[in-house]
């Protein structure tokens, strides 16, 4: 079964690289102008749970690097079959000083926290999401924790340890 | 003084310490035994127990539930993050020394501490109530001005009005 579905992928997107790394697990590493279509394509396939958008962010390379990881809902309880067992991970990057990308949420409606949550941690600019606000911090930050030039110690000397102790 | 075996806590479960609280107010540990039982509002509370790392989000309910309990009240911080960071001592988004924006009676060190800790910790809170060394609702009255300043140096402005009257250094 995964191998039709990489078939499939294969030959509606021809400019994508698909991987079986090991079984049950599917990488696609595609151009960053495709990803909206191949999740709406896997969608249609019911692929329909977006467990996880995930990022990275390689400073060297000077690329982020977002992660999408589908599954699908089971249909039976006592028995996975092998498209339920399938995991697909998309993998796609964008340029590091442009930070922008296509929201999701017209796809999979439940991308809404977690880029909200990445927008926070590592900066990136979701266009179409409607409230690009805030989700966990408290303070604001001159550059987003979770970018590698990100100083923590720097960061808890500067902030922290400038708080005087009362007494 | 009386109320010392009357300890009415709240339990602030910020972090992993709450895994440790079921037991000890429960049958295994039993905290009753020393006149602890739970509370559900600040407002009936004497004993605050702050147990795991405090990001800066929740150091600002911390504050609030801490300035809503009637005094005489005493804190105690619960494992080593509330100390001085413990694991998250670089972190980016967790304060470090809890000490800074309030005041703290007792801590018992950690990673984490056992449930026989909490009652260590409780005689030894009830030895410090004899000897009114368990003050710190008085050193917040008394350096409420420090604290509010700490507490804005993090925070920025804070959207809720001071506690005790501020007055001007003289």
């Amino acid at each position: 079964m995964s191998n039709s579905i990489k078939e499939n992928l294969i030959s509606s997107f021809p400019d994508i690289q698909v991987e079986v790394p090991e079984k049950d697990r599917l990488k696609i590493n595609a151009e960053k102008e495709e990803v909206i279509s191949i999740l709406s394509y896997l969608k249609n396939k019911r692929y329909g749970h977006l467990a996880l958008i995930s990022c990275v962010d390689w400073m060297e390379e000077k690329e982020f690097e977002l992660i999408y990881i589908l599954s699908a809902y089971l249909a039976r309880d006592d028995e996975y079959t092998d498209r339920e067992r399938l995991n697909i991970i998309i993998k796609t990057r964008i340029p590091r000083d442009n930070p922008e990308f296509l929201s999701v949420i017209p796809v999979y409606e439940n991308a809404e926290p977690y880029e909200r949550e990445i927008h926070e941690l590592f900066g990136i600019i979701f266009s179409g999401h409607p409230r690009l606000i805030p989700l966990f911090l408290e303070r604001e930050y001159e550059i987003p924790p979770f970018r590698k030039d990100f100083d923590n110690r720097q960061y808890v000397k500067d902030v922290f340890d400038k708080i005087p102790s009362v007494l | 003084m009386a109320h010392k075996y009357s300890l009415h806590v709240i339990y602030f479960c910020t972090g992993c310490g709450i895994i440790e609280i079921p037991p000890s107010i429960t049958a295994r540990w039993d905290a009753e035994r020393f006149g602890i039982i739970p509370v559900a509002t600040p407002r009936q509370a004497n004993l605050f127990l702050i147990t795991g790392y405090v990001s800066l989000k929740t150091l600002k309910p911390i504050i609030r539930t801490y300035e809503q309990m009637p005094e005489p009240k005493f804190t105690v911080g619960f494992g080593s993050c509330p100390i001085n960071g413990g694991m998250y001592w670089d972190s980016y988004n967790t304060i470090k020394h809890l000490d800074k924006y309030i005041p703290i009676d007792g801590w018992i060190a950690g990673c984490m501490p056992r449930p026989e800790a909490i009652f260590v910790a409780v005689t030894h809170l009830w030895t410090l109530i004899d000897k009114e060394m368990a003050d710190g609702y008085k050193r917040y009255r008394k350096n409420y001005r420090y604290y509010r300043a700490n507490q804005e140096q993090l925070y920025g402005k804070l959207d809720w009005p001071p506690l005790f009257p501020i007055e001007d250094e003289k």
